[in-house]
């Protein structure tokens, strides 16, 4: 899909581009009004296949928000949606509230069900996780078949809808209009989160968490956030099935879990229209071949396995490599000589502009640091993995502000560990950080990035699917605020744009000022190390940090990319930032260092002035065995 | 006269992960009993080019050869057969098992002939007595340098005509790193193919009869170990930085 | 209440062989397949079908074995091998078992027809006293044939090469083939294996059962539970699973009440789960036990 819309972009111009947009919006509008319609004054058998389906649709649109977005993968939204829907009818047998009362209630039950299990997606991931929200769907089951009040197995009759009266009565169904309502709700939530800076976050906590959380991302609160935002979805779903005929155990059971997440695969993880396309297929597929039942069911499950083996990306796979084979992208030219030295042009007016209305703005103060001028003291840090031997041993580290310190030592010497303990990817066993003056060791990276730290990975963990500019993006998440908040209706909010087109802004300017402009639309995947190795110190320095750690940052460049990452840190040290700068590269360390220490099996060998550290001689016998 | 053919031969050989080559175009032939030396920064694809030679990575260009054996298309247990060993690097043992376990699957490929695997057995104990002593011992109960000692013996139980190690002195202490020189040599002198690639220069320069430098996937250097004078050495110190 | 357990026990051990098989595929290939209870109910639909077209009971048994036995390797490589092939670390697995699964049970149903039939009998009508309990010599039977199996399985894995290439497989697939190992070959291997256990399973439970094709789903899902509670890689525990399941069920049905097998033991597995939520035998726990037992010796 997004390479027809590239080829689109070299014909239309940004206004016209716009007002095509809105044209094709108000015409899609239109378009599911007149369904709804359709469906709405249709036969009793079209409402119920539609209308199910619809709810199903809701129920994949939020299960991909976090299986196919953030990556947890979840078997428990037949449980949420079985307290969305029982909610609403035993509630409204018992008490007769009014059904438009319920929605909200529904909704805030099945969001404190979900708040409960994106908690605990804290403490186990992946598979484990899916096995522990499964267990929910087994549980919610064994409650609705065995209390008194759920009705057992034969479950409640629904609670009745009111229709339309008097003049209104020529719409057709109210409960069709008022279920197709709810989708537009969801499918207009998902995809303003999916238009909004947001989705890159997600994207970045499914694929590349450390580097999420060392941009400031909180990670453990967006999980759980956008969970309960899922699970509230899924209870606005349950709601509006609880109307088509009457609710039993058997509709809310682990297979209809299951069921669920294959519609997400099936229509295609992490894509608009997938969820909805495979939401429609696994629940009308089996009512449109007038075949044998079994024999139904039989190429039912056949699908599945075809599509899945033949098309790992679903549907909506198979129709972007049928997109790609019509309207092929341009391929990336070797573009390793024009990479460096480019000062980039910002793209737009706009983004410009919005650039220029925010520099005014910058919060953090690059001056001021700790007692002394000292950025960042380590003590006595020591460190095991697992029970295997210390990594480090009683290291201590000083560091100057405003200087770009060098931290070399052999392979397996610690260097990369010590970066670890200061950033916040791993505590201690013994030993404490100090970063400009406030001790930090026990702090997560989320929050020591929050006070002006940031750093890049030696193996860059960057999302691949994403740009440069839309990863680098992500660094400077922490610095406009509300995103999250906004990001439901991200679209039609007014400083939307402004804000988007700032993030833009910045990351291509961190890009060009690193020298790496060429790549700022390449998708990751398809760079050279060297390149995503610019790009992490792209993203690291966006968000105008007060200490840097750099772990290895040359990896893969080419001569005058390294000149130019010197020329780039020296400007960054001048105007006030501390660096920490772990390489391998001795010579580019000492003509760029103002002070060097030098690690080896786990504790200090040697630190201080650059030059004199050059010259000890155990420094050589260390690195060079010499 | 017919031409030998060397133990190890790449030819032109391009690999790499997904759209950018890591490997561009390296030759390489390694005689039998010779040990090479591959040197060169991080980065540079000494471990690409390993895993490539093992199978693990496809290459798209080129040949790779073993005593004649064209080795392009096999799959990595297809190549270990025999063929080609490897240490890699961070030694991957199998943590949960013994470390007569572990010897013992790495002579995977003879379990039908015992007796075979008991020479095997024999030998590695004989040159790394400590393996020995604790070979009822889980691997993972053993310090860096003894895990590097079973590495080794397991990749000598396959028995290959061609060895391959990375970075065999990551992380040890000197004594251990000592020890690991000493069977490396001993290694070279069993008549085995060995490419060693390393950080550390005077490690090297003890167990290998050439080096070579490899830069941002190229070979751009090579030099005869014994020979190398201090310009040579500086050669190579400027490449690691 | 003695009664209930020892028969909790033995069809624990049923749930336990089919949580066996779960843990053994997972734990050679990372994969949870949803399958499982299907390979069970084709050896209980074959070994139906052969003894009532006139087969001695037990070749009809071995035959069922044998056909759940080759449906796991075939799903294996149907529906796992392309799906791991294209990205390892992708869930498409968990969609293309499930359509295997749902062919195999329907496939079963259009041959078979839905539904149920007689399995042959084998040893259901003679019964056995223990203490104050009457067990059926079938009930025992399964018992003995679940620990032999574990047993067989625990030598295999810790002295046979191939044992040990399995668990080498397991923990890095990479590697064991650097030393030779096939890991294709080992992985179909490991879903012969669990199949070869749900079709005993199937031939110990079918007797006491009606042979219809929609057993997949109950024992499918009692097998998987009885694997969460246990660890999805630890086929010993998760026979022990098993047990504990059937156990929890049969005796909540007495001490409780008649309804309680419906939710008691799921109360437990969700309070285990909370506790240790990788499961009862899980390397987390047991690092957990070594480091009390440390302490307690360095106490004493």
């Amino acid at each position: 899909m997004s390479s027809i819309v590239l080829r689109a972009q070299f014909w239309v111009s940004p206004t016209r581009r716009a007002w095509l947009a809105r044209l094709g919006y108000g015409s899609l509008g239109v378009a599911y009004l007149a369904a709804t319609f359709g469906v709405a004054r249709g036969s009793l058998y079209l409402q119920g296949l539609v209308l199910v389906a619809a709810c199903f649709a809701i129920c994949a649109l939020s299960l991909d928000l976090v299986a196919g977005s953030t990556g947890l993968y979840s078997l428990g939204h037949a449980g949420l949606f079985a307290v969305g829907a029982y909610m609403t009818t035993i509630i409204q047998a018992q008490m007769g509230w009014n059904i438009f009362v319920l929605l909200p209630l529904s909704m805030v039950a099945a969001a404190v069900c979900g708040l409960g299990l994106g908690a605990l997606s804290l403490r186990v991931s992946g598979l484990y996780f899916a096995i522990l929200t499964f267990v929910f769907t087994l549980v919610v089951g064994v409650l609705l078949s065995d209390l008194a009040i759920t009705g057992g197995y034969a479950g409640l009759p629904s609670p009745s809808f009111p229709n339309f009266r008097g003049a209104l009565s020529g719409l057709g169904s109210a409960l069709a209009w008022t279920v197709m309502l709810a989708l537009l709700v969801a499918i207009v939530v998902t995809w303003s989160i999916r238009k909004s800076p947001m989705h890159r976050v997600l994207l970045a906590i499914r694929d590349a968490e450390p580097f999420a959380e060392a941009a400031g991302v909180r990670t453990r609160v967006v999980k759980v956030m956008i969970f309960t935002l899922s699970a509230a979805l899924t209870g606005m779903a349950g709601w509006a099935f609880a109307f088509l005929g009457f609710v039993s155990p058997g509709q809310f059971s682990w297979s209809v879990s299951v069921n669920m997440l294959v519609m997400v695969i099936v229509g295609g993880m992490n894509t608009f229209l997938g969820p909805i396309i495979g939401a429609a297929f696994v629940s009308m597929f089996p009512a449109s071949l007038s075949i044998d039942p079994l024999w139904q069911e039989v190429v039912f499950g056949a699908i599945f396995v075809v599509v899945v083996v033949f098309w790992p990306r679903g549907f909506m796979g198979v129709v972007s490599s049928l997109g790609r084979r019509l309207a092929p992208v341009q391929p990336v030219q070797a573009l390793r000589s024009g990479a460096s030295g480019a000062s980039g042009e910002v793209s737009s007016v706009r983004e410009e502009s919005a650039l220029s209305l925010y520099n005014g703005k910058c919060v953090v103060s690059r001056v001021g640091s700790g007692p002394h001028g000292v950025a960042v003291i380590c003590r006595g840090l020591t460190f095991h993995y697992g029970k295997g031997p210390a990594v480090l041993k009683g290291v201590d580290l000083t560091v100057r502000a405003g200087t770009i310190h060098g931290l070399i030592g052999p392979n397996g010497s610690g260097k990369s560990t010590l970066a670890d303990l200061i950033s916040g990817r791993l505590r201690p066993d013994k030993g404490t950080v100090e970063v400009n003056g406030v001790r930090v060791e026990q702090l997560p990276a989320a929050e020591r990035a929050r006070h002006g730290f940031m750093r890049t990975f030696q193996s860059a963990t960057l999302v691949s699917e994403l740009s440069c500019k839309d990863n680098v993006a992500v660094g400077y998440y922490g610095r406009v605020g509300g995103i999250g908040s906004r990001s439901l209706v991200w679209p039609l909010w007014p400083g939307a744009q402004r804000d988007a087109e700032l993030l833009s802004a910045r990351a291509r300017a961190a890009l060009a000022s690193v020298g790496a402009a060429a790549w700022t639309e390449v998708r990751v995947a398809d760079l050279p190390h060297g390149a995503a190795q610019l790009t992490q110190l792209a993203a690291a320095q966006v968000s105008e940090p007060r200490t840097l750690i750099l772990d290895e940052p040359l990896t893969g460049l080419s001569v005058r990319e390294v000149d130019h990452v010197g020329n780039v840190l020296r400007s960054l040290r001048d105007s006030g930032v501390t660096i920490i700068l772990i390489e391998h590269q001795v010579r580019f360390v000492f003509a760029l260092c103002d002070e060097v220490t030098v690690l080896s099996a786990g504790e200090v060998v040697a630190s201080g002035e650059a030059s004199q550290v050059h010259g000890d001689p155990r420094v050589r016998e260390v690195y060079l065995g010499v | 006269m017919m031409a030998r053919c060397p133990a190890l031969q790449l030819c032109s050989v391009f690999a790499g992960y997904g759209r950018y080559d890591v490997v561009r175009g390296v030759n390489l032939a390694v005689e039998a009993g010779e040990a090479v030396g591959l040197l060169g920064p991080n980065g540079a694809g000494k471990t690409t080019l390993l895993r490539t030679i093992m199978g693990m990575v496809k290459h798209w260009r080129g040949r790779i050869s073993v005593n004649g054996v064209e080795l392009g298309g096999m799959k990595t247990h297809a190549i270990a057969q025999g063929h080609v060993g490897i240490v890699p690097e961070g030694r991957r043992l199998f943590v949960d098992q013994t470390v007569e376990d572990n010897l013992l699957l790495g002579a995977f490929r003879f379990r039908r002939d015992r007796a075979r695997v008991r020479v095997l057995l024999e030998s590695v104990y004989e040159l790394f007595p400590v393996l020995f002593d604790y070979r009822v011992r889980r691997a993972s109960a053993l310090s860096g340098g003894e895990q590097q000692m079973l590495a080794i013996g397991r990749m000598m139980m396959n028995d290959p005509e061609v060895m391959l190690l990375d970075e065999p002195s990551l992380g040890l202490a000197p004594i251990a790193v000592e020890a690991v020189a000493r069977a490396l040599r001993e290694l070279r002198g069993r008549g085995r193919s060995l490419v060693i690639v390393e950080q550390r220069i005077d490690l090297a320069m003890q167990v290998c009869d050439r080096l070579q430098v490899l830069s941002a996937g190229e070979i751009v250097s090579e030099q005869q170990a014994s020979s190398l004078d201090v310009e040579g050495r500086d050669l190579i110190s400027a490449y690691l930085g | 209440m003695f009664e209930a357990l020892v028969t909790g026990i033995a069809l624990g051990c049923i749930y336990g062989l089919v949580a066996m098989g779960f843990a053994v595929a997972f734990l050679v290939t990372r994969v949870i397949n949803f399958a499982q209870g299907q390979l069970l109910m084709i050896s209980v639909m074959v070994a139906a079908a052969a003894a009532s077209a006139g087969w001695p009971s037990v070749v009809a048994m071995l035959a069922g074995v044998a056909c759940a036995a080759a449906a796991g390797a075939l799903t294996y490589v149907v529906a796992v091998r392309p799906v791991l092939a294209s990205d390892r670390f992708s869930f498409g697995w968990l969609v293309t078992t499930l359509g295997v699964a749902v062919v195999m049970e329907n496939v079963a149903a259009i041959i078979w027809g839905p539904t149920s039939r007689a399995f042959p009998l084998m040893l259901n009508g003679t019964s056995a006293h223990i203490g104050s309990a009457t067990v059926s010599w079938q009930q025992i039977l399964a018992v003995l044939v679940a620990f032999a199996l574990l047993s067989a399985f625990e030598l295999f894995r810790r002295r046979s090469i191939y044992g040990k290439v399995s668990m080498a497989v397991a923990q890095d697939p990479e590697m064991a083939s650097a030393v030779g190992a096939n890991t294709m070959v080992i992985s179909v291997s490991a879903f012969v294996v669990a199949g070869l256990l749900a079709g005993v399973a199937g031939v110990l439970v079918g007797p006491i059962t009606y042979a219809n094709p929609y057993l997949g789903d109950t024992y499918g899902i009692d097998g998987f539970v009885a694997l969460m509670m246990a660890g999805a890689d630890q086929p010993a525990g998760a026979l022990v699973g098993g047990v504990l399941l059937g156990v929890l069920n049969n005796e909540a049905n007495v001490i409780i009440n008649s309804q309680a097998s419906a939710w008691f033991p799921f109360v437990v597995v969700v309070l285990v789960l909370l506790v240790c939520p990788r499961g009862l035998f899980s390397g987390e726990v047991r690092s957990w036990l070594r480091g009390v037992r440390r302490s307690l010796v360095g106490v004493g």
